[in-house]
Formats: structure tokens, sequence, C-alpha cells
């Protein structure tokens, strides 16, 4: 039964969502949410049985997926509503881990504006309850910002399915997939843009192959996805033929606004690290102390900036605004991760393996470059400004316009 | 926090339109508008800024003769007059001096001189700084001595052109603010001026006949709130320097043809611009959170700190950035870019900048802010 919140103002709906919280969520999730229990919360993450009953429920409630229509299983809220929720669910550890972000904020809102009746039957509840994993299957080797560049061929079959060969690349939870977007060739006859088809992509097909990849930070979130004469049914075509880089948009768009959280100006990141430099005694350097009391103005401005973003939300081209949070927020994680290296002793380089600071310190940092590269790089988003926002001259693919198949080979 | 930051009304957007078109269509360029010139456009534009648009009373209390407006009305008229560097007794009088005013209290000579301030009639200048050039109570070190002021007060904003001096000074129970009339006791000499828009002057007090505002000792928290609400209408101020300057750097980008192509197409420019827009947003988003909170709150300290501390250094920065998409017309007199530039930095000393803001920070992170 979704959740009735129908005229509910922010307060009235957060207060809402957290009684309902309070009737549901299993006690001892609470408790290790509240109590701020790290091994408790990791061994509830494992429990297999606890974890999918409780999405399950979730996803029933319309929470799980809250900006989704009333009638595929969400609350048909605005993103200032969907951020409360968000902020309600992330109190008590209870929302949708990290990896399932694919499926929840990119693959739904596609499949709901792309998708026929049955795709919508097929898929969206059974990604409201939390019993599919998707990936992304956009970027390859040869196209990375370049995405329409991608080469991955797609061929129809005389019954009219789709034959598919390729390799996919940084496709976050690939080995743990159900499901796949992708985007492949279908025209190599059109433009680089006009001849890409979407497909949701059934990642148990035969010839579908994914090998992890370890990132700099030691963990093993991407990996390599291989397609090789792998069958597609074209009812799990996403939009029309050759229309695939249109649907795409949507996906990005979603992937680029980045508004998650309900906005405030408060502690962040950085009251966080003084906290800490003041334990080590790093506080007493006031070099040291100067750049983090840096490092918090950035922070504060750029909650500042996320608060006029929901506050213009219709107002306002979101995806420019987006371009230049997200080009500040890339900036402002390198900065804190170096930092928080700074405040351990001995910038963490040498430490007990016990020791959590100084491993999270070391994480903080080693992750430091991913917002600046991963859902478009920060050169990409200094293009958007410019080109978007500001009305500069294309800096355009000189064969944008050529065949795909005509274009000159790197 | 204030509920609602950024939600604009209707009157908001109207007013913003109507000062745009008074700047743009009025405001001669590098003109310094004062009441009292022999400049008769400037003297024409003060009157404008006064009686069509109430500026010098805008946070006036109605019962004072202003429009008792909040820093929000302020921050959009810094907002547009600093995108045509307007100058002017403004900020001197309407902002810093009168802001000290009200927030002594009720007082008598006070509520005396608010109409004239707020009709735009009279103009005031505060004056706290002195030979160190730090906005410390404790660098206060001008006497007071039967009714009279023995001091030096230096880079005081608008005294030269103000009718009236606000004018802090220490006594037995610490510092109290002051009204003083240019005359006997007082002279009043013009310092040579990095920005021609904001004329400043020492000000040498020998035996000056003066009347204590508010309660004697407790001037410093006033002086505080008007810093406070100076940094706010200093940060909207930048940040329209900031548009003017990314407006007119685009436009020469994307007109400016080199190689054969505009400028504006290589990423070298491209992105330079890109990153004037993105401080200059973020500029803008962190001045107007800072105006929309109530004065004298841990939110607006905290929100005007923020502001100045980010502001102010993204103007010198756009400003610089701006000189260097222009190229070498941009290195000229005749050039819009320097007037900026000198704003810019001038703007860094006129009130504590971003370095003791950050001082100021240090003091609120991790209190829960």
């Amino acid at each position: 039964m979704p959740l009735d919140v129908t005229g509910l103002g922010l307060d009235a709906l957060a207060a809402r969502v957290r009684a309902w919280l309070e009737d549901h969520l299993p006690a001892h999730w609470r408790d290790a949410a509240l109590t701020g229990d790290r091994h408790a919360l990791a061994a509830i993450a494992r429990d297999d049985a606890v974890t999918r009953a409780w999405y399950a429920e979730l996803g029933d409630s319309g929470l799980a997926t809250a900006g989704w229509p009333v009638e595929h299983g969400g609350l048909g809220l605005a993103a200032d509503g969907v951020a409360v929720v968000a902020d309600e669910l992330a109190r008590l550890h209870a929302g949708r881990p990290m990896s399932d972000f694919v499926g929840v904020a990119l693959a739904g809102p596609t499949i709901v504006e792309w998708g026929t009746d049955e795709q919508k039957r097929r898929f969206l509840r059974p990604l409201a309850l939390g019993e599919h994993r998707w990936c992304q299957l956009f970027s390859e080797p040869g196209a990375g910002s370049d995405l329409a560049a991608l080469t991955t061929r797609a061929t129809r079959c005389a019954d009219g399915d789709w034959v598919v060969d390729g390799q996919k690349v940084w496709s976050s939870f690939s080995d743990r997939a159900d499901y796949g977007l992708l985007m492949a060739r279908t025209d190599p006859g059109r433009a680089k843009h006009r001849g890409i088809t979407y497909f949701l992509l059934d990642m148990r097909s035969p010839g579908v192959e994914v090998r992890p990849l370890r990132q700099l930070n030691g963990q093993s979130e991407f990996g390599e996805v291989f397609l090789t004469d792998v069958m597609v049914p074209d009812t799990d075509r996403l939009g029309r033929e050759n229309q695939g880089w249109a649907v795409a948009m949507t996906t990005l768009a979603q992937e680029r606004s980045g508004l998650s959280g309900r906005p405030g100006v408060g502690p962040g990141r950085a009251d966080a690290l003084a906290a800490r430099a003041r334990d080590t005694g790093a506080w007493d350097d006031p070099l040291l102390r100067d750049r983090i009391l840096r490092a918090f103005v950035a922070e504060r401005v750029l909650q500042m900036t996320t608060v006029r973003a929901f506050a213009d939300l219709g107002r306002r081209e979101p995806g420019a605004e987006g371009s230049i949070r997200k080009l500040a927020h890339g900036t402002l994680d390198a900065t804190l991760g170096l930092l928080a290296t700074e405040v351990e002793p001995g910038g963490a380089v040498a430490h007990d393996p016990a020791d959590g600071d100084a491993e999270a310190a070391l994480d903080a940092f080693l992750s430091g470059k991913i917002l600046s590269i991963a859902g478009g790089t920060s050169e990409i988003q200094r293009n958007i400004i410019g080109e978007r926002v500001l009305g500069l001259p294309r800096d355009r693919d000189p064969y944008a316009d050529v065949p795909f198949a005509e274009r000159p080979r790197g | 926090m204030s509920a609602d930051p950024f939600r604009w009304t209707p009157e908001h957007e109207e007013f913003r339109a109507v000062l745009r078109k008074l700047t743009e269509s009025r405001t001669p360029l590098a003109c310094a508008p004062a009441p009292a010139s022999a400049d008769q456009r400037e003297r024409e534009l003060w009157r404008a800024w006064a009686d069509e648009l109430g500026l010098p009373g805008l946070v006036v209390p109605e019962s004072h003769g202003g429009a008792g407006f909040s820093r929000l009305e302020l921050a959009i008229a810094a907002e547009e007059l600093g995108r045509a560097v307007a100058g002017g007794p403004l900020f001197a009088s309407a902002v810093l001096a009168t802001e000290a005013l009200l927030a002594t209290g009720p007082d008598a000579a006070a509520a005396e001189i608010l109409p004239a301030l707020a009709g735009g009639t009279s103009v005031a200048a505060l004056a706290v700084v002195e030979e160190s050039h730090r906005w410390a109570a404790a660098d206060v070190r001008t006497r007071v001595g039967d009714g009279r002021l023995t001091g030096v007060k230096h880079a005081v904003l608008g005294a030269a052109d103000a009718d009236v001096l606000v004018v802090a000074a220490r006594e037995d129970a610490g510092v109290s603010l002051f009204l003083v009339e240019p005359g006997t006791g007082v002279e009043i000499v013009p310092l040579a001026v990095l920005d021609p828009s904001r004329p400043a002057a020492r000000v040498d007090l020998t035996g000056a006949p003066a009347r204590r505002i508010g309660v004697a000792g407790e001037g410093w928290p006033a002086v505080e709130r008007a810093l406070e609400a100076g940094a706010v209408f200093l940060a909207a101020e930048q940040v329209g320097g900031s548009r003017a300057l990314l407006d007119a750097a685009v436009e020469h980008a994307n007109t400016r043809v080199q190689f054969g192509r505009p400028v504006g197409q290589f990423q070298g420019v491209k992105h330079r611009l890109a990153d004037m827009a993105v401080r200059t947003e973020l500029a803008a988003a962190a001045a107007t959170w800072a105006a929309w909170q109530e004065p004298g709150t841990d939110t607006a300290r905290l929100g005007a700190a923020v502001a100045r501390a980010h502001c102010a250094d993204a103007y010198l920065e756009t400003a610089l950035d701006a000189i260097g998409v222009h190229g070498g017309m941009a290195i000229t007199w005749e050039h819009h870019a320097h007037r900026y530039l000198r704003r810019a930095r001038a703007d860094l000393a006129v009130l504590p900048g971003p370095a003791e803001q950050r001082r100021l920070l240090e003091t609120m992170i991790g209190t829960g802010v």
C-alpha cells in the first residue's frame, strides 16, 4: 500500500515518513542506526533475508521510489519532497544501498518516460521492491566523454530481434546486476548521434561476461562487460530504433541533477575535519587551520547554492545549474580528501591497521578525484557551462554529421 | 534561518528591474554621485537614487523617515549598483553609518539625524579604524574629554562629503559612538585611493565637539552590526560586478575572431569563462542566502562571514580573469576592466576581509551553526 502523502508540506511529510519508519523498520536495524553502530549496520547489510524483506516493505510503501508517478508505485513527489524522504531514510540507514542507484534513480525514470506498458509492468514493480539490480552499459574503451562515439553493435536478425557485440566499461555494480541499460549502434550509416538504440539487457543472457575492475582506492565497484553474440529480443528495446540518444538524455539528466538529500546549511565534512584536527592536535598549525577554514567556506557556499537550486526547481534549466554544482563539488571533494589525511598523525601514510580514522581518511583521499570524472568530467562540465549557460560557440565534433562508418578512426 | 531563502516576490523582481533601468540609463561611468557635488550630473543622480528609489533610507524604519525594508532589498540594490561600479555615499552613509546608528538603539541624537540620512539630504560617514588599520575595539585610541574627541581616524570612506561623522572613541566605560560635525577641531585630509568611486580621507580630531549616541561603552556591538550589514552589502555588490564582467567577457569571446574562429570556442578561453561563471553563481547564492538571514543572529553572522570570504576573493579573481579574456584592450585606461579591478582590490580592505572572516569562522566551526 503506498503511503498517503497527498497535500503534505515538507515538514509534515518528514514527520509522516519518520512515523512510518518508526512503525515498520526492524528494531535492531533502527537501534544500530541511531547508535551509529557500524559493525551492526554492516552485519545487517550482509543479511540478505532481512534486507530483502525490508526493501520489499519499503518499496510497497512507495518510499523507495518517491519521485516516481503514483501509478507506477511511487509517491509522485517533486525533487524537494524526494529529498525529504531520502533524508529520513538516510537517518536510519534504511534507504536502498548505493548499488541500487542505477536502478532506482536512472533506470526507473527512464523506463517511466520511454517504456512500453509491458516494459513498465515487467520492470518498475520489481525495481521498487528491490528485486532487480541494474547497471549502466554506456561507456566504452573508445567512448568516454564522447559517449556518442560508441561502437558496440546491435544487428537486427530476420525475426526482428537483435544480436549485440562489443565491450562496455566503468559499469558500476555490473557483477551483481540483473539488467543493464545498454546503448548500442544500430545504424553506422547514420551520423553518430542518430544511429544508436537503447536496450534493456538481461545480464544473464548467454554471451555477457563481466570482469570486475579494481579501483585506485582498492574497492571493486565497477567492471568491464564483454558482449559476444548476445541475443536481445526486440521487446527489450527502449524507445524507437535509432533514437537511443534521446532516451539516454533522460538517463544522463537524472545522473547530473545531483539533487539528493534535503538541502540545508549546517555542519558538514569540514566541521568533522575540524573536530578531528582538534583531537589529533593538527588544529594547532595555523596554516592547516586556514586551509580547513577555506574548505569550510567552500562547503557552506555549496550548501547555499544547493538550497537555491531546490528553490529554483521548475524556474531554471536544472541541467546547467547541476553542472555548476558538480564542478564545485568535484573540487571540494579532492580538497577535503587531502585534508582528511593531513589532520591524521603522520598524514596516515603509516598507521595501525586497526585505526579506522586513518583508513577512512585514506579512502577519502584516494576517492577525491572520482567526482571530477564520474558522470561527466570537470572538463565536460566546463564545456556545458560555457556552451549552454554562457552561450559560447560550440566546439563541435567535425564529423558529427558524417555517417558513423565513414569517420576517421584514431 | 529564515523560512524560505531564494523565494523572490514579484515586488523584488520589479525593484530589481527599476534599478537596472536607472543604472543602465543614467549612471555615467565611474560616476560617484554626491549630494553636494559641484557636478550637476552627480547631484541629479543622487537625487534620483533618493527620491525615485529611496535608496538611502531603504533599511531605515518608517518611523525614522525610511522605507523600512530589509537587507534583502538593500542587497538587490547593491547588486545592481555593483554592476556599474557606481560609487557615491550609499555604502558609507546608508549602510555603514546608518546601520551603526540604528544599532545603538533608541537614541534621541540618532533619531534626529536619521530622517535626513534616509531622505538623502544629508550624508554620514563611519570613522572607526585608526593607525593599525584593523577593525578591532582594542585598537580604538581616540579619547573623549569634556565632550570633545581627540585622535586620528584612517581611511574613512566618504568623510570628505559627510555632513556628520559617526566616530568610535574610547572612554572609561569602553568604546562608544559619537556624532561629530565637520568644523572646529575636525580636519579632513583626502587620501589618494585605488578605487576612485569610493573616496576616503584621514580625519584628524583635535578636541572636536561630540555628542554620544547610545550607552557609554556599548558602541562596539553597533560597529559589529554595521560590519555585518556591510559584509552582506559588499558581497551582493561584488556579485553584480562579477556578473557585469562575465557578460562583457562572454560578449568579447563570442565576437573576437582569431585563428579563424571566435576565441570563445577555444577551451583555454571557454573554460576560464566557465570558472568565472561557477565562482559567480556560488557567490550569488552565498550573498543572497546571507541577505535573507535575520540581522544579528548566528546564521546572519555565519552567512555574512561566509559570503564575504567567498565573494571578495571571487570578485578579484574574476576581475583578473576578465582582463585575461579581453587581452591587450583591457590594459588600457579607456577599457572598463580596471575600474572593476580597482574596486575588487579595494573591497578586500574597506572592511575586514576574507582572512579576518575565516578568523571569525574559526570561532564558529564545530559549534553546530
